[in-house]
């Protein structure tokens, strides 16, 4: 600890300090316009010039730290002097177009030219006007009004990793640009435009859409990933016209595109605004009649287990309770699953055995400060940005060492120690091969592993059969990379593990699962003080959604099913057999984002009622029998659910469009109609009745300053003793009969299927694309944007091709999001990637 | 002589215009710009020094600040950024007899308020511009009052520079790059560094690292650890995989052929493969030990042999070729070579042993070795070295303490270190004589081999020695070491390294090209006769020419690094090589060899020079040196343990390093 003194008053505090925050924390305020706390110091602003005894310069107290005894003045005539002057020379041709800029009313430059007194221009030089980048998407670039803080390109360096604006030029013609000058192009976060202390860098779609006091701002959670970022909801006419997040927030302010622009399919011309019956309009009561009176129908005739629910990660907590026993005991089936049968339930399921539940999905701020991190079989920028800059974080701030293993060049190789190009459907023997690699160096933790596992010897047995060579084969690596990367791994502190779609929904997921159970024992990751293990998923509710029963196994708080019904894949058999009559699909479209969905849409068409409850007018809501217009997260209150386990509420930004209703609304309507039981009248009953049913929950929310907290979910405390599992033994890899496999998973510009309909998103990605290596294209003769056709045994689809140089050959890549493409269909069940063919489209 | 008419430099007033007395003042500038055009006047950061009273001053530091403020200001704070447009707007103003009195007003106002800018450039930029309003208003007066036009009699040359970069003898760009680590970029940092540093893994390793003598921060506390961070950048690259992102320019159709695949033959590859020409390398050693004296020179504890590697892989991927095994003079003669290609550097190095001037040293004694720099190549090269276990090395340079170190990883038992002065007075290293302490070495000081002791079988047995002590004062006020009579002893030892010194082996250039040699053995270069105020030629550190062109008495065939310096460093013979490369490409572009207005002024301020060690640095030193992680205790030395010793800063450690820079940028400018 330093003691100093700040304006006659000492102040104590950690060694490495800057002068700024030791005022803070006595409450003394030094105006500062160029800092910004979560980025590196740039000390460009020179306002929070400080004095400091026997130096004979002014310091700034923003990168200045401090030192023992030193005596800081922040408040002189000297000093106000200094202030008021360089802020006359900050404005120096500075525009005066305030009363059309889109800053005006929350613009620091103004704050501070007022809190200042720089009242009178003293200072003239020639006036050179820059171009105003029109030519942007979503972002355009004021560079005239720019005080060159530099927040922006340090938050696209240092916390995104994106390098797509930087300082170019010299002197007074110094700006923020592109650094080739062409248009931007990159993730479209928008977090530069979050940053920016003027109008230099605003928002498109905001722009001229209302001064920024006259909108009714509302906190709440970003209703996409499953990051679960605090967000804050601008609305005016019942319309959100723009989404920000403040830097005191859990995820720093910091949002990917789609958290910052992705709120435009909320006002999407395709929004289902009323009730619909055999696809013609209707009103409220005449649906739910149609629906109800069909249910029963087909109940009494058929039983309970004719009919089946399919759930969604997308609706709140309090819906997916609703919604299980809407199901349950409404209609009297415990047919009911969702996507998360893709993966997610049973990878939880697996961790929660070996790792207990505590492990088995650490809070994401333990990435922060992990100590190594390995991300394998995920494209964290795509299924989970926020994670992803809190690995940016990690390994540029805090020194992790970084393991990458993903068969793609995805973003974060660029910070990888290690990238392990293993082949597609190889994760397992890509982590076995650390685990044996880690084993036989002697870089497990010892202490960990002497001290809180047991069958160590076990694991190490059911690995001497294999050499690391042949492991390293089956996954398509090098043993020397097998051996780099379990020495970045190994011998580390506190261990990360990230993983994602590409094990989850992979092939042989259960038995990688397990297999990154025993690396993360051998590595120690549940016990450190950081790190941990992370399963990462796409959609902002899935853990919520499966805590609530929406599981044919578990009933809400994971209390076991007395008789587990149909899974998904058992559903759609179960239509396909006639078995099941009856299908209500909650939030969810499994005829884009499902594999083999050309079966399932061939199923759905034998139903003899199909109840689509969505916000989005699609094939799927026009063959469906009734449709129920729900509402978005911005519309709606209840709470959602991290896979890290934090339990956040929403507030309700606007109402739904037209006739459409909140969605726990219509499922209670429809129990209760069921039933003859009372209607839940607020969301705030359906959460005491899940607290009760669950019994998971501890705590009760609280509201503060629009943000709750206080509603945690209890979990039962970490084993004693971990037990290592067996590896089971992995076959040489045979070459696929197909010449071609593809990988089809998400990208960083949408989330799900609900983002392609928002006109930001599609701004910067309008449709379906296949990416492919460029010695492939050239191969083929296929140029970048030329029409692609690819086909596997589920069937095909067409495509502009995306030539890559982040692809391995015989790889080919199309994300899964658009209905167009739809490159899922592709997909056989239980995987994430296929063998195809190619031609020309 | 010339005659200083005014002057402001170093805040100390000298004006001769008024007639009077004349007062004396002497820089250490040259007399000329290029051995012929006189320096009319020189203007930066610590003043004005006018020699001829026709230059126009106003015009002049309006040319400054113009240049300074388009050409140099980063924008990155806003004094500096704004401040410099107004002064540079203010000044152009004047110069073109639009100006206003009250504008000399602002610029005297600026010079205060841009001391709080974020680093020096506009700062420092502002004294010559305010001298010049303070002491030449009348001629800005007579602008503005419309009596005066610009003369345009004198050209103005400029260069921007630092102390830092200016002592570095590559003249790595060290501002930049550290404010690049600082920005955690640490590939835009190794960018910046291979400007000028094609072997950057190397000198963040073992460069003696002069700039860190010329580092401002010194004045505040310690200086920057500017090598340690080089090291930061070039391993952020190889740690992360990635691929170095140099594209040379599309190949030319002339060829240069290289004698030494040492720093400076791969430096000078390196460079003339990015302007497209293509180069062949011919060493002698063979393939496995490019890199010349850092190859067999350098230990691999402080030189890691496979990042030596790569840092040579990257140079040939780029368009050269290494033929290893090839001896020139032996396998290939130098006429040979010239006609094979375009120009021919000449660049072997210095690796032939000197002898040490003892009694049966020439007698071939077992256990007596031929010297310091064939001992250690034999060692890294895993041939006999003829070591036994009871090692005496002899010297006080970085080669004797390489021998004493590599020795005990050799699996010697003792390993003493015999010098003639005392440990302070060693040439070597301080850092590297520690680490040699550390390992267990014994060092023997003020000692002078005397005679060497040998057994009936000619074996080595020991050395006698005398004791010396400082004499009287000699001629040149030094006190030489003289024996104490009577104080003779006996180191025991088996084996004997001579490790005096090295020079290089010419023998390959016969006699008939007309390439002269001198005395030292070094290759003769022409250089453009620049002269001091006294009219005395102006030499460099090593005694050598100041400005030399590095092509030598025959057409087409240059020299560099050791065998044209004199036995040096790996940064010296980088920045030699360089400058080599560029004049190489001039004589093949345009048929001269010559020194361009920036090499003529990268060597004018290396002579002034830059950095000033009395300057007061007002800075809170809140922030220490930051040391990289060491292997510490005698393990280290253990036999066969050529594990690297120094194990760099982590990131995050170096950031907050680079941190502490204080970006001392600077522009000087001349007027001839």
């Amino acid at each position: 600890m330093v003691t100093l003194t700040i304006d006659g008053r000492d102040v104590t505090v950690p060694k490495g300090s800057t002068i700024l925050e030791a005022a803070r924390q006595i409450g003394i305020t030094i105006p500062t316009l160029c800092w910004l706390e979560k980025v590196s110091p740039t000390g460009a602003c020179r306002i929070c010039a400080v004095e400091i005894e026997g130096i004979d310069r002014t310091m700034t107290a923003c990168n200045t730290p401090v030192k023992e005894g030193i005596k800081v003045t922040t408040q002189s005539e000297k000093l106000a002097e200094i202030r008021r002057k360089v802020m006359e020379l900050m404005l120096v041709n500075h525009p005066l177009d305030c009363p059309v800029c889109d800053a005006a009313g929350e613009c620091d430059l103004q704050n501070c030219t007022y809190g200042l007194q720089a009242a009178k221009p003293e200072y003239a030089a020639n006036l050179e006007r820059h171009k105003i980048r029109y030519d942007w998407p979503l972002i355009e670039s004021d560079p005239n009004r720019c005080i060159l803080c530099e927040k922006c390109v340090k938050v696209d360096h240092e916390v995104v990793g994106c390098d797509a604006i930087h300082v170019v030029n010299r002197g007074d013609s110094t700006i923020i640009d592109t650094v080739d000058g062409k248009p931007l192009n990159c993730e479209f976060c928008g977090n530069c435009v979050g940053v920016c202390p003027t109008g230099t860098l605003i928002s498109k779609p905001f722009k001229f859409r209302g001064r920024p006091w006259s909108f009714t701002v509302t906190k709440s959670v970003c209703g996409f990933c499953s990051t679960g970022c605090q967000i804050e909801y601008h609305s005016r006419n019942n319309r959100v016209e723009r989404v920000t997040s403040d830097d005191s927030t859990y995820n720093s302010g910091n949002l990917c595109i789609n958290g910052r622009f992705g709120y435009s399919y909320l006002n999407a011309v395709g929004r289902l605004n009323a009730p619909l019956v055999g696809g013609a309009k209707s009103d409220w009561n005449g649906a739910m009649a149609f629906a109800v009176g069909k249910l029963q129908e087909i109940v009494k005739t058929h039983g309970g287990g004719a009919v089946a629910g399919i759930g969604s990660p997308r609706v709140t907590n309090e819906e997916s309770f609703l919604f299980q026993k809407l199901l349950r005991e409404g209609v009297g089936t415990g047919n009911i699953d969702s996507e998360a049968r893709l993966g997610y339930a049973q990878t939880k399921t697996i961790l929660w055995e070996r790792l207990g539940s505590s492990g088995a999905g650490s809070s994401i701020d333990r990435l922060d400060r992990a100590g190594a991190i390995l991300v394998v079989g995920c494209d964290l920028n795509a299924e989970s940005t926020g994670m992803e800059y809190r690995v940016i974080k990690a390994a540029t701030k805090n020194d992790a060492k970084l393991v990458l293993a993903n068969p793609r060049a995805v973003k974060l190789k660029k910070y990888a120690n290690v990238h392990l190009q293993n082949r597609p459907g190889a994760e397992l023997a890509l982590v076995s091969g650390l685990v044996k690699a880690i084993v036989d160096e002697g870089l497990e933790n010892k202490e960990f592993v002497a001290s809180r596992t047991s069958g160590f010897d076990t694991l190490k047995s059911s690995l001497a059969g294999q050499s690391l060579a042949d492991l390293a084969a089956a996954a398509g690596v090098t043993e020397a990379e097998l051996l780099d990367a379990a020495r970045n791994l190994g011998g580390k502190a506190d261990v990360a593990i990230v993983f994602g779609a590409d094990v989850i929904r992979g092939v042989a997921r259960s038995e990688t699962v397990r297999a990154i159970a025993d690396l993360a024992l051998v590595l120690g990751a549940p016990a450190g003080e950081q790190g941990g293990v992370f399963p990462v998923e796409q959609k902002n509710n899935i853990q919520g959604m499966l805590d609530m029963g929406v599981s044919p196994d578990f009933l809400p708080g994971y209390k076991p099913a007395a008789a587990p019904g149909k899974d998904l894949w058992q559903i759609v058999e179960g239509i396909e057999q006639g078995s099941i009559k009856a299908l209500y699909l909650l939030g969810c479209n499994p005829l884009v984002s499902f594999p083999e969905n050309a079966r399932i849409r061939a199923a759905l068409a034998k139903l003899d009622l199909l109840i689509v409850q969505d916000i989005q007018s699609s094939d799927l809501s026009s063959m469906a029998h009734v449709v129920f217009p729900g509402a978005a997260a911005a519309e709606k209150s209840g709470s959602f659910t991290t896979p890290d386990n934090r339990i956040q509420c929403l507030n309700r930004a606007v109402t739904p469009p037209g006739e459409a209703r909140e969605d726990w609304d219509i499922l209670a309507e429809v129990y209760s109609r069921l039933t003859g039981k009372p209607h839940a009248r607020n969301v705030a009953e359906v959460t005491a009745e899940l607290k009760v049913e669950t019994g998971i929950y501890d705590g009760s929310c609280q509201m503060n300053d629009g943000r709750c907290s206080g509603l945690i979910k209890a979990m039962p405390p970490a084993p004693s003793v971990y037990g290592f599992g067996t590896l089971p033994s992995i076959p040489p890899a045979v070459a696929g009969k197909q010449p071609f496999t593809l990988i089809v998973g998400a990208i960083g510009f949408h989330n799900g299927t609900m983002s392609t309909a928002s006109e930001n998103n599609l701004t910067v990605s309008a449709e379906g694309y296949i990416e492919i290596a460029a010695e492939d294209a050239a191969r083929i003769g296929i140029a970048d944007g030329a029409r692609l056709k690819v086909s596997s045994p589920a069937g095909s689809m067409n495509g502009p091709a995306k030539v890559s140089n982040k692809l391995q050959p015989g790889i080919l890549f199309a994300p899964h999001h658009f209905a167009g493409l739809n490159a899922s269909a592709l997909l056989p069940a239980g995987s994430s990637f296929v063998g195809v063919t190619v031609e020309k489209g | 002589m010339a005659q200083v008419v005014f002057s402001s430099w170093g805040r100390n007033v000298v004006d001769n215009r008024s007639g009077g007395e004349t007062k004396e003042a002497t820089f250490r500038l040259p007399t000329t710009f290029d051995g012929e055009t006189v320096l009319g006047a020189f203007m930066g950061w610590d003043g004005i020094i006018l020699y001829d009273k026709e230059v126009d001053v106003p015009a002049m530091a309006a040319e400054y600040m113009r240049r300074l403020q388009t050409l140099y200001v980063c924008g990155k704070c806003t004094p500096g950024k704004k401040g410099t447009r107004v002064a540079m707007d203010a000044l152009g103003a004047i110069v073109a007899g639009k100006g206003k009195e009250s504008d000399l007003a602002v610029i005297e106002e600026l010079a205060e308020l841009l001391k709080n800018c974020k680093c020096t450039l506009c700062p420092t930029s502002m004294v010559p511009v305010f001298d010049a309003v303070k002491h030449f208003r009348d001629d800005f007066v007579a602008y503005i009052n419309g009596s005066k036009s610009p003369a345009n009699r004198h050209r103005l040359v400029h260069k921007y520079t630092a102390p830092c970069q200016d002592k570095c003898p590559a003249h790595i760009d060290i501002p930049a790059y550290i404010e690049a680590i600082k920005e955690y970029r640490y590939d835009e940092a190794l960018e910046v560094i291979r400007d000028n540093m094609p072997l950057p893994s190397v000198c963040g390793r073992v460069c003696p690292h002069p700039c860190e003598t010329a580092c401002r921060r010194k004045q505040v506390d310690e200086p920057i650890s500017i090598m340690v961070l080089k090291r930061t950048a070039s391993d952020y690259e190889w740690q992360h995989n990635i691929k170095p992102p140099m594209v040379p320019k599309p190949r030319k159709n002339k060829t240069v052929g290289i004698i030494g695949a040492g720093p400076a033959g791969v430096a000078a590859a390196y460079y003339l493969a990015l302007e497209g020409y293509t180069s062949t390398i011919y060493e002698a050693l063979p393939e496995g030990f490019g890199g010349g004296m850092i190859a067999v020179g350098i230990p691999p504890y402080r030189m890691p042999r496979h990042l030596l590697q790569r840092d040579i892989d990257i140079i040939c991927s780029m368009g050269s070729e290494i033929k290893y095994g090839v001896r020139v003079g032996k396998d290939i003669s130098l006429a040979e070579l010239k006609q094979k290609h375009d120009a021919v550097f000449i660049a072997p190095g210095a690796h032939r042993s000197k002898p040490m001037g003892v009694e049966g040293e020439d007698k071939g004694y077992k256990g007596f070795l031929r010297g310091g720099i064939d001992f250690l190549r034999e060692a890294y090269m895993k041939q006999p070295t003829g070591m036994g276990k009871k090692v005496c090395v002899v010297g006080g340079g970085n080669t004797a303490i390489d021998c004493v170190r590599v020795a005990l990883r050799e699996g010697a038992e003792e390993s003493t270190l015999l010098y003639r002065r005392s440990r302070k007075e060693m040439p070597a290293d301080v850092w590297e004589v520690d680490g040699a302490d550390e390992e267990g070495v014994r060092f023997e000081f003020q000692v002078l081999p005397t005679k060497i002791l040998v057994d009936a079988n000619e074996q080595v047995t020991g050395v006698e020695c005398v004791r010396m002590a400082l004499g009287e004062p000699d001629a040149s006020g030094r006190r030489r070491p003289e024996p104490v009579p009577g104080s003779e002893f006996v180191v025991e030892c088996d084996t004997v390294i001579p490790a005096i010194g090295q020079d290089p082996d010419l023998s390959f250039i016969p006699p008939d090209l007309g390439i002269d040699i001198t005395k030292w053995n070094t290759v003769v270069t022409k250089y453009v006769p620049l002269k001091g105020a006294d009219g005395k030629g102006l030499l460099d550190g090593m005694g050598n020419p100041l400005s030399r062109i590095l092509i030598t008495d025959m057409d087409g065939v240059f020299a560099g690094g050791d065998a044209e310096i004199g036995p040096l460093t790996v940064v010296a013979c980088i920045g030699n090589a360089h400058r080599a490369a560029r004049v190489i490409q001039r004589w093949l572009e345009e048929g001269k060899a010559y020194l361009a207005d920036d090499d003529l002024m990268e060597d004018i301020l290396n002579y002034l020079p830059v950095y000033d060690k009395n300057e007061q640095v007002p800075w809170l030193d809140s922030v220490a040196r930051a040391h990289q992680t060491e292997v510490h205790g005698k393990e280290r030395a253990s036999k066969g343990n050529y594990q690297e010793v120094e194990l760099g800063f982590k990131d995050t450690q170096a950031v907050k390093e680079a941190e502490r820079c204080l970006r001392c940028y600077r522009m000087a400018m001349i007027a001839v």
